[in-house]
C-alpha cells in the first residue's frame, strides 16, 4: 500500500494536493492543525477517488505531537511507508519588521522550519531504509524574491529552500528525491485579503493561479515521470518571477 | 519499516560473518580486505555521506539504533564488531 503524508492538507493549496496524491492511488495521511470541519471535507474529497485517507492532528512545529501522533502511527503499521511527504503547512503573520512582534516571527519560523524539520526526519529514516521516497517541499516566491512585510515568511521559505538542496544531496543515492514548489499568488484563503486586480497587471498571466495548478506540479514531482530531479525549486507563478 | 529481530543466541562469529556480508554487498569491497585490525573508514572508502548507507545497514540488520557520536572511537573493524557486539548484547538483556 503507498502512503503520502500531506501537511497542512486541510485547506487550500494541501487540500488539492491530496487530492491530486489521491488521484495518483496514494492513500493519504492528512495533517491539520486546528480546522477539523475542513480537514474532513479534505478527507471526503480523497476516499471519493477510491483510496484510503486518515485526518491526523498535531502541529508541526512541535516535536512531542509530531513524535506522539505520526511517530506513534508509523510504529503501528509497519506494514504502511509513507512513500510521499509534502512539507506544506504554513502562515503568514505579516509586518513591518520594524513593527514585527517576537510572536510573529517565532510562529512563522516556527512551523516552516521546525515543521520541516520535525516531520522530515522522523519520516527520511523509513525513506532511507527503503531507497524510495519523494519528498516534496512548498514554500513560495515570497522565500526566492523576498516580499516586503514578510520578512519573517521569506526567511522561513528561504530556510526550507536552503534544506532542500541540502537534504537532496544527503539522501539521492539512496532515490529519495527532495524537491520544492514555489507558488506565486494562487487563489487561497491566505490570499484571501488580496485583490486580485491591483496585483495582476504585475503578473505575466495576469491572473491568480489555483491550488489545483501548484497540486500538479507536486503529483509531477512526485510521480515516476521526475525520477532523476532533485534539489529542484519549482515555481508556479504565472511568470511573475524567475 | 521493518525493524529486524536479531537471534538472541547470534554468536560473536555469526555477527562478524553478517557484518562482512553487508559491508561486502553494500560497500562492494573486496571482503579479504576486511580484517581485525584494518581501519574502516579506509578500507571502504567512506565519505561523510556514506555513513548514511552504514547507518541504514547496520539499523536494518541489527535493528538497534545507531548515533554520529558511537563512530568517534570506531576505528578498526574490531572496533566495529565490540560496538556491535554491546549493542546486540543491550538489545537482547
Amino acid at each position: 500500500m503507498k502512503y503520502a503524508l500531506v501537511t497542512g492538507g486541510s485547506r487550500g493549496i494541501g487540500r488539492a494536493i491530496c487530492v491530486k496524491l489521491a488521484g495518483m492511488g496514494y492513500h493519504i495521511l492528512i495533517n491539520f492543525q486546528s480546522n477539523v470541519e475542513e480537514a474532513e471535507k479534505t478527507l471526503e474529497l480523497v476516499k471519493a477517488k477510491g483510496v484510503n485517507g486518515e485526518l491526523m492532528k498535531f502541529d508541526v512545529s512541535r516535536q512531542e505531537e509530531v513524535d506522539g501522533s505520526l511517530g506513534k502511527w508509523m510504529e503501528a503499521n509497519p506494514d504502511k511507508p509513507i512513500e510521499v511527504l509534502v512539507n506544506n503547512a504554513g502562515i503568514r503573520k505579516d509586518n513591518l519588521l520594524m513593527w514585527m512582534s517576537n510572536k510573529e516571527w517565532d510562529t512563522v519560523m516556527d512551523i516552516a522550519v521546525d515543521g520541516f524539520f520535525n516531520v522530515t526526519r522522523l519520516i527520511i529514516k523509513q525513506m532511507l531504509y527503503k531507497k524510495y521516497g519523494r519528498v516534496v517541499n512548498v514554500v513560495s516566491l515570497s522565500g526566492l524574491k523576498g516580499l516586503p512585510g514578510q520578512t519573517n515568511y521569506s526567511a522561513s521559505k528561504a530556510a526550507v529552500i536552503g534544506a532542500t538542496k541540502a537534504l537532496s544531496q544527503e539522501v539521492g543515492r539512496r532515490n529519495i528525491t527532495v524537491n520544492a514548489v514555489a507558488p506565486g499568488f494562487i487563489n487561497t484563503d491566505m490570499t484571501k485579503d488580496m485583490n486580485e486586480k491591483d496585483f495582476k497587471q504585475l503578473i505575466p498571466m495576469s491572473r491568480f493561479g489555483t491550488p489545483e495548478e501548484v497540486a500538479n506540479v507536486v503529483g509531477f514531482l512526485a510521480s515516476d515521470q521526475a525520477t532523476y530531479v532533485t534539489g529542484q525549486v519549482i515555481s508556479v507563478n504565472g511568470g511573475l518571477y524567475s | 519499516m521493518s525493524i529486524p529481530t536479531t537471534p538472541a543466541a547470534m554468536t560473536k562469529e555469526e555477527i562478524i560473518e553478517k557484518i562482512k556480508g553487508f559491508l561486502v554487498e553494500e560497500f562492494e569491497t573486496d571482503a579479504a580486505k576486511i580484517t581485525p585490525e584494518a581501519n574502516l573508514r579506509e578500507t571502504l572508502d567512506l565519505d561523510s555521506l556514506d555513513y548514511v548507507d552504514l547507518v541504514v545497514v547496520i539499523e536494518s540488520n541489527f535493528g538497534f539504533k545507531v548515533v554520529g557520536e558511537d563512530f568517534i572511537n570506531i576505528h578498526t573493524f574490531q572496533d566495529f564488531y565490540d560496538y556491535c557486539f554491546n549493542k546486540v548484547a543491550q538489545k537482547t538483556a
